[in-house]
């Protein structure tokens, strides 16, 4: 078949036209290529022009032409299809791959042919949810969810409690040994003891993290059921128990029992804001924010202020199902299931992630600029997380443009135009926390590369979506200096261009 | 385009497929999204007008590669008819087979298939005649390339579409893929909605998909298709009894083999429909503007006149087209996204539930479930004009039939002409969104356009109000005065042929204003192409230069579906505005032009200019750009089109009150900054509010004396016989160029003396017209000349005072050059600096009989930022002759 096809495709045919002048007789013969790309219109008045021809034979010339690719075209048409029909017939295309393929494409692609939809509980629940939360239930809803967020917290602290009353035994008993190594006791010895609280330690953390993946799976489901229960109640208002509850406030938040065993520095959050242009002649107007701030205060409720982070919540939840989310960017380590660092802490202030769908690639390691996304509805001023993964190279003070890291950074970008997250914020300098070899010409540097990326990846992005305003936050560990800070918020109007300030003068 | 009539508007919507993750195309650059390819494909199909076509009217890019297309739409189809389950007359199916087949053959020229012919998409207007809906996916797909569902419906795919199978060019070298589905597909397809039609059935319900296409395949080894399927739907009685036409032109439809069916053309001719093709006349299509046949040639009036307003409860609305009532209902609110939410057809998710789990590096994402909402649903759905002719209920029928006769602002008018004198002062954004106003706008443009040359100085003098952005693209054909047959002359350039600018175009072009859909794509960068290629052969004493493309820009977004009026706009700019810039070597011009830029803002705003001159930024630096390409470069369309509709009324000085004005927005910016940050502002200009840019230029324009921009490089003067012609009303002072040179007109100078001279000079006629006017209004009123104000003039004569006695132009003050200036500078104060002083911010000229001295003398005043100080060329020596000098009687 693909021979067949080749003979008559992409040939090359004579047009021959006659005609007279006077008494001569005149051929002229352009070769054409089939398939005919081009309009006729233009290429006759090409041919008149190329072989200097009279005008009285212009409008002939264009009707034979016309016509002459009109029937060439025409018989093309009928042997492609001709031959296609033969190739079934002689079994040289299987008749029923042929229509599964149709049928398949028909089922895939089209309504009509689309096989029912299942239910799905993950939008029946998205639209009650969003009902309620835009209802006068949104309180309760907030109340609870903050009441198993403090539960969770408070088995949270049990678990550190328990942890490290464990560890300090065993330090203890692991001191002992060691004043007897050499004595009693062999290098095995100690080995073998070590190797026992490690599995102590182990066997430990399980049981609390079974623990508490069983009480938020319990969490979920209640908070799930009551969802909906809430929602039929208060459809058919007659029957409602639940609906007097909410006429009934549990008016206040419960207090957590135990403040969070980390102490949260008070230190002064610096935070500028910039409004940029980007584009060339189509200007996009977005909003650059630079922030000093710890990454997961974004996740956390704050005790302190609680008619505010009350209205913080009320605003994430509001906005869960609709189309201008917010995402933050956790930077991590390749390994999934393991259970250290920052992800320690976004479990903390997690508590009870409603949507988490971990994948299924557990125990694969993810590799740097692959990141997994999870989805919450109850962290304060966040809806999605994206968990970029990232290796050791970014501590070190030279990687580019194509580091693996920063492609990722594209990626989410572009995640975010697919998926209407309108708010992202970003850790300006791709690590979490300062150390020693972030000087401060490695961080201007780092700010200078990662703003120059995410502005390229911004105007990329003006092709992807069409040019939607965007609110990009560029996050700065807690324990960079406040003159670096403004170094850095010096740097950004350079990269970025900054709309000009209305500056309203009187009228001369 | 038809009269909207009692057809109604339908919108439906379809997803383009998206783009595999991070592919370059073969020049690098990153691949066009399909929504805008079809976009771009679309156009075309809104010039494809025909009775038995529903027209295509607009289409729309919606979040993650939606389209919406908007067409004409009737509510009730053959599918309704079907429904009935009742065997159709023969007559009407005979009938509605020739209507089908006068849409096929109409589509056919234009070389478009239609693939997706089904009962439902042929819909039946309220007089009963079809119209072929959707007949244009097929084209806007490319062949269904850029969409991931199939084109057609499954019964009534022909054999040969079926065999072909589905291929996309992404996975296969576009040599190999198949030639698309030719004219003859349809004509199977046509035969099976008949044979349906006539047993009053539909085919193929008892079978799935794959059995029903396996089955259709299989129709090869039968005799009589026709037979076979009657059989198969137990409907042979019926068959029987068919009259021998409509047999046989089922059969003819029904033939399995494509090289022996006919196509639709061929069918027409047919003598099954010897009966019925008599009842139809051929159609042609009316003759549009700026073709070369004569417009009225067919217009016949009626023997009684008044046979013409005879129905006067008419529906004005329903007489307007298509396009202008679909524009209209945009503006009275419609909006088309939300009319298909409200009917269910675009049902999304919310995008949290739709986030995937996982990405990798390569941006292959995991743990995403394929989005039903992404399903085709292909349903039609009616806007209502509700709100639109509720909005429209008070206006009036004269408002749909103004008389172009008489001046009409001289006369008292109904409540609704108040109203909407009164809608003329708003802003012009709050204008070209109202409603009411555009309506009158767009019937009064439509009617004028339509008298056009005729009506040349009406449209000239609307078009100083606003012009309706939905006539824009022929108003400023008409403005820049295109007449002919520009289709053949277009049609007659070679375009195709390699020519060596051709490496240039092609880089520019993917560059040029791409954020736009229509030309950004690939039929946008096509017809790019052709139309620059057709100007660079056609001005074979040009060349092309960077930019060439940008000016192209705003004529062919206008005038998309009409290149031939793009190059002709193009081709007529140029010359007015643009005269000799894009010569091989342009130096000598440009550097004149960016002189005589530096002595305008010298003029308008010297501090400025100090300021610009002292860090050294001077136009050559930044303002290339902009005179080159007027502003296109920098701008985008929708500001270039603000900018450009008052830039068309005004002469070829006009764009450098436009630059003074942009200059004079980014003013405080300028001068608290030194070179460095000029540099940096103006290599990505800040947004410029274009409204207030237009409205100071236009005052700035007025400010300016006529000969104050005189270039040597100009464009020359029209030659009588054109110029006769050209009797549109002036602007601002005067439309045409330089009136025909006399001795006191200004006289070349070379350039090094221009640029050494920091303000203009102006020709002795403009001073003795100032002069004797003595009023600032010269640009405007008449009127006002009578009124004695206060000189706005004032003529400082340099010369020593024994010269001045002499004789000397009335009114002006002498201040010996000489004497004037301190060592430091400053002026030697008298009377007569303190009259200078009382006059600074009127126009000042200077006069004298050294070039130099007077040169001089301006500077310094530039120096002490007097504003709109000129120089009189030629000095004294040009008014001697004129014996305008006169001699005080002696005093003592």
């Amino acid at each position: 078949m693909k021979k067949n096809r080749e003979r008559f495709c992409n040939r090359e045919r004579e047009f021959v036209y006659k005609f007279k002048v006077g008494s001569q007789c005149l051929e002229l013969k352009v070769p054409l290529k089939f398939p005919v790309e081009e309009d006729a219109s233009h290429l006759h008045g090409r041919l008149m022009l190329l072989h200097n021809l009279p005008c009285f034979i212009e409008n002939d010339l264009k009707e034979a032409l016309s016509q002459f690719i009109e029937e060439e075209s025409l018989r093309d048409y009928d042997r492609d299809a001709e031959a296609s029909l033969e190739a079934v017939k002689s079994g040289e295309v299987d008749l029923h791959q042929l229509a599964s393929t149709w049928a398949k494409v028909y089922a895939e692609t089209t309504l009509e042919h689309a096989r029912p939809e299942e239910p799905s509980w993950d939008e029946d629940f998205a639209d009650v949810y969003h009902d309620l939360i835009h209802s006068p239930a949104s309180e309760t809803l907030l109340n609870l969810e903050h009441n198993y967020f403090v539960s969770i917290s408070e088995l949270i602290g049990e678990r550190d409690v328990e942890l490290k009353k464990l560890r300090e035994r065993q330090g203890i008993e692991m001191e002992k040994v060691m004043q007897e190594l050499g004595k009693s006791l062999t290098d095995q010895d100690v080995n073998s003891l070590a190797a026992q609280h490690f599995e102590s330690q182990q066997d430990l953390e399980n049981k609390w993290t079974n623990e508490l993946k069983q009480s938020t799976a319990i969490q979920k489901q209640e908070y799930q059921e009551w969802v909906i229960k809430l929602h039929q109640d208060l459809k058919n208002p007659n029957n409602s128990s639940l609906s007097e509850e909410i006429k009934v406030q549990p008016s206040q938040f419960r207090e957590s029992v135990e403040a969070n065993g980390r102490i949260y520095e008070e230190q002064r959050k610096l935070e500028e804001s910039f409004t940029i242009h980007l584009g060339a002649q189509l200007k996009t107007m977005h909003n650059l924010r630079l922030l000093r701030a710890d990454m997961l205060d974004f996740c956390k409720h704050k005790r302190n202020h609680r008619s505010g982070v009350k209205l913080h919540r009320l605003q994430t939840a509001l906005s869960l199902y609709s189309t201008s989310l917010c995402g933050l960017v956790l930077l991590v380590d390749n390994r999934i299931n393991s259970y250290s660092g920052i992800k320690r802490d976004g479990n903390r202030n997690g508590g009870r992630d409603d949507k988490t769908k971990n994948t299924d690639r557990n125990y694969l390691n993810i590799l740097p600029g692959e990141f997994y996304i999870t989805r919450h509805s109850n962290l304060s001023e966040i809806h999605v997380a994206f968990h970029l993964c990232v290796d050791d190279n970014v501590k070190s003070g030279n990687i580019t443009a194509r580091d693996p890291a920063i492609m990722g950074l594209r990626n989410i970008l572009k995640v975010c135009c697919t998926h209407d997250i309108t708010t992202i914020s970003i850790p300006l300098l791709l690590v979490h926390d300062m150390s020693e070899e972030m000087t401060i010409p490695w961080c201007l540097k780092r700010a200078e590369l990662v703003f120059k990326c995410v502005k390229g990846f911004m105007m990329e992005m003006a092709s992807w979506d069409g040019g939607i305003s965007r609110t990009v936050q560029f996050l700065v560990p807690q324990s960079i200096s406040e003159e670096m800070f403004y170094q850095l918020s010096n740097m950004l109007p350079q990269i970025f261009r900054v709309s000009s300030t209305l500056t309203l003068t009187s009228k001369h | 385009m038809f009269p909207l009539k009692d057809a109604e508007i339908g919108a439906f919507t379809f997803f383009a497929s998206a783009l595999p993750h991070d592919v370059c195309g073969s020049n690098g650059l990153p691949l066009t999204p399909n929504s805008i390819k079809i976009l771009g494909r679309f156009q075309i199909l809104k010039t494809i007008t025909h009775p038995r076509l529903c027209q295509y009217v607009d289409i729309s890019r919606g979040k993650h590669e939606r389209l919406v297309v908007v067409a004409e739409h009737c509510e009730r189809s053959l599918e309704d008819l079907l429904r009935e389950r009742k065997p159709m007359s023969y007559s009407k199916v005979l009938c509605i087979a020739f209507e089908v087949l006068q849409g096929l053959q109409y589509m056919n020229k234009h070389g478009i298939v239609h693939r997706a012919l089904s009962p439902h998409n042929i819909l039946l207007d309220p007089k009963g005649h079809i119209k072929l809906a959707k007949f244009g996916l097929y084209h806007m797909t490319a062949h269904g390339d850029d969409v991931d569902f199939p084109i057609g419906y499954p019964s009534y795919l022909a054999p040969e579409v079926i065999a072909q199978g589905l291929f996309k060019t992404t996975d296969h070298i576009p040599s190999e893929k198949p030639l698309p589905s030719g004219p003859k597909s349809d004509v199977w397809s046509l035969g099976i909605i008949l044979f349906e039609l006539c047993m009053g059935r539909k085919l193929f319900q008892s079978l799935d998909i794959s059995e029903r296409l396996k089955f259709l395949l299989t129709l090869d080894c039968v005799d009589d298709t026709v037979i076979v399927l009657a059989e198969e739907h137990g409907c042979l009685d019926i068959m029987k009894e068919l009259p021998e036409n409509v047999t046989n032109l089922l059969k003819k439809c029904l033939t399995f083999h494509p090289s022996k069916r006919p196509t639709p053309d061929e069918l027409m001719q047919d003598k099954v429909f010897s009966e019925v093709s008599p009842l139809y006349t051929p159609f042609t299509k009316p003759t549009s503007l700026f073709s070369s046949s004569l417009r009225c040639a067919d217009l016949t009036l009626p023997e009684d006149i008044s046979q013409l307003c005879k129905d006067i409860n008419s529906d004005y609305l329903a007489e307007r087209s298509i396009e202008e009532v679909y524009y209209l209902w945009c503006l009275a609110g419609g909006d088309l996204e939300k009319e298909l939410v409200n009917k269910e057809i675009i049902r999304s998710k919310p995008p949290i539930c739709t986030l995937p789990n996982l990405l990798f590096e390569d941006g292959e994402s995991f743990g995403q479930s394929r989005d039903r909402s992404s399903l085709l649903d292909d349903t039609t759905v009616t806007l209502s004009l509700c709100q639109l002719r509720n909005r429209l209920k008070d206006v009036g029928g004269e408002a749909f039939y103004p008389l172009l006769e008489d001046d009409q602002s001289n006369l008292p008018h109904s409540n609704s002409n108040n109203e909407l004198s009164a809608a003329a002062t708003l802003p012009l954004i709050i204008r070209e969104r109202d409603t009411e106003y555009q309506l009158n706008r767009i019937i009064l443009f439509d009617r004028l356009l339509k008298a056009y040359p005729y009506k040349k100085n009406q449209i000239w003098k609307e078009a100083r109000v606003d012009i309706p952005p939905l006539m824009r693209g022929l108003t400023w054909a008409a403005l820049l005065g295109v007449e002919g047959a520009i289709h053949a002359k277009y049609d007659a350039i070679d375009k195709d042929t390699p020519i060596p600018t051709d490496r240039q175009i092609e880089v520019d072009i993917p560059r040029c204003h791409q954020y736009d859909e229509l030309l950004s794509s690939p039929e946008g960068h096509a017809k790019f192409r052709r139309v620059l290629k057709a100007w660079v052969v056609s001005h074979p004493d040009l060349v092309y230069w960077q930019g060439l493309d940008s000016l192209c820009a705003p004529f062919l977004y206008l005038n998309f579906n009409n290149e031939a009026l793009a190059y002709a706009c193009m081709s007529a700019f140029i010359p007015k505005y643009l005269y000799n810039f894009f010569l091989k070597d342009n130096s000598h011009v440009i550097q004149e032009y960016l002189t005589v830029f530096s002595q305008m803002i010298a003029f308008h705003d010297p501090e400025l200019s100090n300021h610009l001159n002292e860090i050294g930024f001077i136009p050559d630096l930044y303002a290339i750009p902009w005179f080159l390409t007027m502003f296109t470069h920098v701008f985008p369309l929708h500001k270039i089109f603000h900018l450009w509709d008052t830039l068309l009324l005004g002469n070829s000085s006009f764009p450098f009150c436009i630059g003074v004005a942009i200059l004079q927005q980014l003013r405080d910016r300028l001068l608290a900054n030194g070179f460095n940050e000029c540099i940096l502002l103006f290599s990505d200009l800040p947004e410029i509010d274009i409204e207030r840019c237009v409205r100071e230029s236009v005052n700035l324009f007025c400010w300016t004396p006529k000969s104050a921009t005189y270039r040597q490089h100009a464009q020359p003067p029209k030659s009588a016989p054109d110029s006769g012609v050209r009797s549109s009303a002036p602007y601002f002072s005067s439309e045409c160029p330089d009136p025909p040179k006399t001795d006191l007109s200004r006289e070349s100078i070379s350039l090094n003396d221009l640029k050494s001279e920091v303000s203009p000079r102006i020709s002795a006629e403009d001073l003795i017209d100032l002069c004797e006017l003595t009023v600032t209004g010269h640009f405007k009123t008449p009127t006002k000349k009578t009124k004695p104000s206060k000189p706005k003039l004032l003529v400082v004569d340099i010369r020593s005072s024994e010269d001045f006695i002499r004789g000397h132009i009335s009114g002006s003050i002498n201040i010996p050059f000489s004497t004037a200036f301190t060592a430091e500078g400053e002026f030697n104060q008298g009377p007569c600096t303190a009259v200078l002083q009382s006059f600074k911010g009127k126009v000042i000229v200077i006069m004298g009989h050294v070039a130099k001295h007077t040169a001089e003398f301006a500077a310094h005043l530039v120096k002490m930022k007097y504003p709109r100080i000129c120089i009189l060329d030629g000095g004294i020596n040009k008014i001697k002759p004129t014996g305008l000098l006169t001699i005080p009687s002696p005093q003592i």
